[in-house]
């Protein structure tokens, strides 16, 4: 039970960090004009005043996506934990960018669909995901196997 | 002539049948008659055709006495005093049936051993130590003079800090043990050796705590140390790391090297299991992640908040020494990417020459530069050090070949790269560099976003030992990647590293 809760823990702590990380450096690349979704786009579906334009809603939007992993997190540890494959990671960074840019797409108004995204733009977002999944699931799948390993 | 050659054939032909006669194990028990050994040796080791082997035949209370040497690792005057101590014995010329433990009660030597094979007789002659053969006795005595030629401990040229301590290992195995004894005075410290290379017989040693360090992890080192067939290692540890971790087409170092004795003592204490080899003063220590590469010793000199800030500075160089030249590069062809901030970046006059030829050319120019410093010798590096700074310059940038920009940023890069404490890493992330600047300059923005993803994790997916390289990075771990972020103060530091499996995960005992 312990063992589990202190999983779960790391868990928690990995999704986190891994959307602290990634969103800054999802930031920075919003920064050098590589890709026009900021961290802010989580903050396009919510009614709120202006700011949430500018650089202050790429913070708050930091901070959403980091909790906003935990749960990704979480969802990555029920299903697929098992597996310590990179691979695994990169699939699941793949499915995350799918569902975001192609089915929640109308969640974001004033973001172009994936259709009409240029290849630099696609490039970005996509590479930028596979990475947030590799690090997500390939850390899950790490911890996953230690503690199996811990109990043998 | 033609005669000289064909013995020359038989000679090499009879030293290569006992040769494989070593390897079969066919073990030559000592005679009793003094003659036939000497014989046999004497082909053995072609006593006689090579000048620094060596035979000193007595005659003491009647009885034949020989003492076999090789005279460049042997301690000159222990012999000596060994000589005059049994020609004083014989001199008394007291009769006794007891001759060879006579002469064994006159053997000024702390260490005897004996030895009733003259293979082993041969192996230990050929380390330096010195045999005796009694006649009408199948025991040899092999005493430890051992005395090679080395240099003493000095500070190394590439881990050299501003205050502590400034020995470090040497040539010698034995003296490098001595040295990590020196700072591991725990019991349980243990040393084993083994030879590994059949003609060269090479020490080599595995250190580790042993309530401490994983003894899975010092088994799979033993076995693929053990494992080595080779005829020898003249390069030493490198070999030896190229058996243990498989490198081929990574140019990442998968092991970390030190020649201090400290930080060798360092990773004894969190669990690491390191290897030394003789005849070189880098050990290696395993296992190894990309993290321990962009370690130095000076950070655990200063106090921790100025150990921070080096280590802060350090990773900033490695950073821009690996980013900055792409990135420059992509804002030079893509210019609309550009933040307004920055929009003086990039060439302000047209060249003749494209950016990334230039950069191309600067960077082989430094690479040359810097290869041209390792091998001159010291009175012209300074007249290397004249002509590079004005040709690759000011003239350069005066015939109109380079931009100042293009020498701005390569400069930039060059200092990281030589900022990097690890040289080995430092190479590893020019070649990673070389591996953008090309990707950049083929497919621009998307060429460089993939290309560093592809590289992350392709770095992801190594692993040295099954101990995945990126750790705590990526498998993330909070509490290490932390320490490796701040430079924390080492009463804070409760718990070992969990990648090296510790048995004793706790620093310091509660008592």
């Amino acid at each position: 039970m312990n063992k589990v809760s202190v999983y779960n823990q790391k868990v928690a702590i990995i999704g986190f960090f891994g959307g602290l990380i990634w969103s800054c450096v999802g930031y920075a690349a919003f920064s050098l004009n590589f890709t026009k979704m900021g961290p802010a786009m989580a903050m396009l579906p919510w009614a709120l005043p202006q700011w949430k334009e500018t650089y202050l809603g790429h913070l708050v939007g930091i901070f959403f996506l980091s909790l906003l992993s935990v749960v990704v997190a979480f969802i990555y540890r029920l299903l697929l934990q098992k597996w310590e494959s990179i691979w695994i990671g990169i699939g699941f960074g793949v499915f995350l960018w799918f569902v975001v840019y192609y089915l929640l797409h109308p969640l974001f108004p004033g973001k172009e669909p994936i259709t009409s995204m240029n290849f630099s733009n696609l490039s970005t977002t996509i590479c930028l995901f596979v990475i947030y999944g590799v690090f997500i699931g390939y850390s899950i799948a790490y911890e996953y196997s230690e503690m199996q390993r811990n109990e043998a | 002539m033609r005669r000289r050659k064909s013995t020359f054939r038989k000679f090499q032909h009879n030293n290569t049948n006992d040769g494989n006669g070593i390897e079969n194990s066919d073990k030559t028990y000592i005679s009793k008659d003094i003659e036939v050994n000497k014989e046999i040796i004497e082909k053995r080791v072609g006593l006689g055709v090579s000048f620094d082997t060596g035979v000193r035949t007595l005659e003491i209370l009647g009885k034949q006495v020989q003492i076999y040497f090789v005279n460049g690792l042997c301690d000159m005057t222990a012999i000596t005093e060994l000589l005059k101590e049994l020609m004083k014995l014989d001199a008394r010329d007291r009769e006794t049936p007891y001759v060879r433990d006579a002469i064994e009660n006159h053997l000024t030597h702390v260490q005897v051993e004996y030895k009733e094979t003259l293979e082993d007789c041969i192996t230990d002659m050929l380390s330096g130590l010195v045999f005796i053969l009694v006649e009408g006795e199948e025991k040899a005595f092999v005493l430890d003079v051992r005395n090679y030629p080395g240099r003493s401990p000095q500070e190394p040229d590439n881990e050299k800090v501003v205050r502590g301590a400034r020995d470090g290992y040497t040539e010698n195995i034995i003296e490098n043990t001595g040295l990590t004894r020196r700072r591991v005075r725990d019991e349980r410290l243990r040393h084993e050796i083994l030879q590994v290379g059949v003609r060269s017989k090479t020490d080599i040693c595995i250190s580790y705590i042993e309530d401490i360090a994983d003894p899975n992890l010092v088994d799979i080192v033993r076995k693929e140390l053990e494992a080595i067939e080779l005829d020898g290692l003249p390069m030493a540890d490198k070999v030896v790391e190229e058996y243990i971790v498989n490198q081929a087409g990574n140019p990442f170092p998968l092991v970390r090297y030190t020649e201090r004795p400290d930080v060798a003592a360092v990773h004894l204490y969190e669990g690491h299991v390191i290897v030394m080899v003789d005849a070189s003063p880098s050990i290696i220590i395993t296992p190894t992640t990309f993290f321990h590469h962009v370690q130095h010793a000076e950070e655990y000199r200063q106090a921790p908040f100025i150990g921070t800030y080096l280590r802060w500075t350090r990773f900033l160089g490695m950073f821009a020494s690996l980013f900055i030249l792409p990135l420059w590069l992509l804002m030079v062809l893509e210019p609309q990417l550009l933040p307004d901030a920055l929009e003086y970046i990039g060439p302000s006059e047209d060249t003749n020459v494209s950016e990334f030829m230039q950069i191309a050319i600067a960077e082989f120019g430094i690479e040359l530069m810097r290869m041209a410093a390792i091998h001159a010798p010291s009175p012209l590096t300074t007249a290397l050090g004249l002509v590079a700074a004005l040709l690759i310059g000011e003239i350069a940038i005066e015939v109109g070949l380079f931009t100042s920009e293009v020498i701005l940023y390569v400069a930039l890069s060059a200092i990281g790269t030589f900022a990097t404490p690890s040289y080995e890493l430092g190479i590893a992330i020019k070649i990673l560099r070389f591996i953008l600047l090309i990707a950049v300059v083929s497919f621009q923005l998307s060429g460089f976003v993939i290309a560093a993803t592809i590289l992350l994790l392709l770095l992801v997916g190594i692993r040295s030992l099954d101990k995945p390289y990126m750790w705590p990075f990526l498998p993330f771990d909070g509490a290490a990647l932390w320490q490796i972020l701040i430079r924390t103060t080492v009463p804070s530091l409760r718990r070992r590293p969990s990648i090296v499996d510790p048995q004793d995960p706790i620093r310091q005992s509660p008592e």
